[in-house]
């Protein structure tokens, strides 16, 4: 297919961590400190999480956008980890979060017959 | 001029704001009568901003190339997303755009000349994020973007802007195809100010309708026709140098000749419509200053 959609990630803040565990998802972190590997960081709705294998070790900025796979609560395991520089609006970005996976997600990815999780976030 | 521009012409360059036909509806009408005769087909559609799912799921009709997104034409688009699998050739720099919606081939041709948009092109790495303006198209079967623009995001507000702003569209999008079924008929499109086309909406829809489109959205995309500062002092001073009679004049109408007419409104507010008229180009000075014709004539 010419436009491919199979790989999403869905945009979440913290709280749409445990409905999309085991799914790709992409959200915007501001980092406390880097450590064996991990980044420990706050999501945009505020919860410190975990991002783990993050896949380089160069110097992080503040903010950090994360592609990875969502393995708990507060747990991200990183495929992607894009500086975003030392000033971001993280609430505004929540917020664009909660649209994306509210009224307006069709415009973000495809709906899943029988795997619809997010009727309950309605 | 206006009536000039043919179909891809028109639809290239012919609209500059995002929402389709509302954005130039003005022009359409004012400008050339052909305006509002056009087909729909070939309606302005402005610049949108849309995620990659979007696009995905753009239709097609049979009878025409066009892409059609919420039930609007859609032409020239931008994105926002992150480059993959880019390709350096002698004629075009190609790669994959990734909004993680999904990812869309997009092609950027170069004109042979070193110029300071083929040492931007050069600096776009994998892995970045960009923002493209470009025009959608199916070649092969394939849909890709033919991009007039590729430029690093450097500010990443950028990024949560784009898909705010995306939603917006949409929403607005939708709204208006439940509240003005009907207004997209050829003969209804290009109505002056907005005034409440000849379909099934009430005069209060059309200024609600109105107000929207200003506030919310065109005035912060700077237009190049401020709709919004349409006032009721401007409408009726355009309205009566559209009077038959005064079309007829050669000469046009003198400025006091106007405020006299104008009832309710004084001389200030009156020289005010008519040079907002002019800058709008709806009407024109003739043999003085204080002489105006309008340009429908």
């Amino acid at each position: 297919m010419d436009v491919i959609t199979s790989n999403p990630a869905l945009l979440a803040n913290a709280e749409k961590f445990r409905p999309y565990v085991g799914r790709r998802v992409r959200t915007v972190v501001k980092v406390n400190r880097f450590e064996g590997g991990n980044l420990h960081c706050q999501a945009p709705d505020g919860p410190h999480i975990v991002v783990r294998q993050v896949p380089r070790n160069e110097e992080f900025t503040q903010f950090v956008e994360v592609i990875g796979v969502v393995e708990g609560d507060t747990a991200l395991r990183a495929e992607i980890c894009t500086n975003f520089g030392d000033r971001f609006d993280l609430e505004q970005f929540s917020k664009l979060c909660d649209m994306a996976n509210g009224s307006y997600r069709d415009i973000f990815m495809l709906r899943r017959r029988g795997q619809d999780f997010l009727a309950s976030n309605k | 001029m206006y009536s000039d521009s043919g179909a891809d012409g028109g639809s290239l360059f012919g609209g500059g704001g995002f929402i389709p036909t509302q954005s130039t509806g003005l022009n359409d009408n004012s400008f050339s009568p052909g305006g509002a005769t056009k087909k729909g087909g070939s309606q302005s559609s402005g610049l949108i901003p849309l995620t990659v799912k979007q696009l995905s799921s753009a239709t097609q009709k049979p009878s025409d190339d066009n892409f059609y997104v919420d039930g609007h034409e859609v032409n020239n688009i931008t994105l926002v997303g992150m480059v993959f699998n880019k390709e350096e050739k002698a004629t075009d720099v190609s790669f994959m755009l990734d909004d993680f919606t999904g990812k869309i081939e997009v092609k950027k041709w170069i004109d042979g000349q070193v110029s300071e948009e083929l040492v931007e092109l050069r600096n776009i790495r994998n892995g970045i994020y960009v923002r493209i303006y470009g025009h959608l198209r199916s070649f092969q079967g394939k849909r890709n973007v033919v991009a007039f623009s590729v430029r690093p995001i450097k500010e990443f507000d950028e990024v949560t802007f784009h898909f705010i702003e995306a939603i917006y569209v949409h929403a607005f999008n939708l709204k208006r195809q439940g509240g003005i079924v009907g207004s997209t008929t050829p003969a209804s499109t290009g109505v002056s100010y907005g005034a409440p086309p000849a379909s099934t909406m009430t005069p209060n829809q059309s200024v609600n309708m109105r107000s929207n489109i200003s506030n919310q959205y065109m005035a912060p995309a700077s237009m190049p026709v401020g709709s919004n500062s349409v006032n009721e002092c401007q409408k009726r001073v355009h309205a009566l140098f559209d009077e038959p009679a005064n079309l007829a004049i050669e000469q046009g109408l003198h400025v006091d000749e106007v405020a006299r007419r104008m009832t309710g409104f004084t001389k200030q507010q009156v020289k005010d419509a008519i040079e907002f008229l002019v800058n709008e180009g709806f009407i024109y000075s003739t043999i003085d200053d204080d002489h105006y014709k309008s340009t429908n004539g």
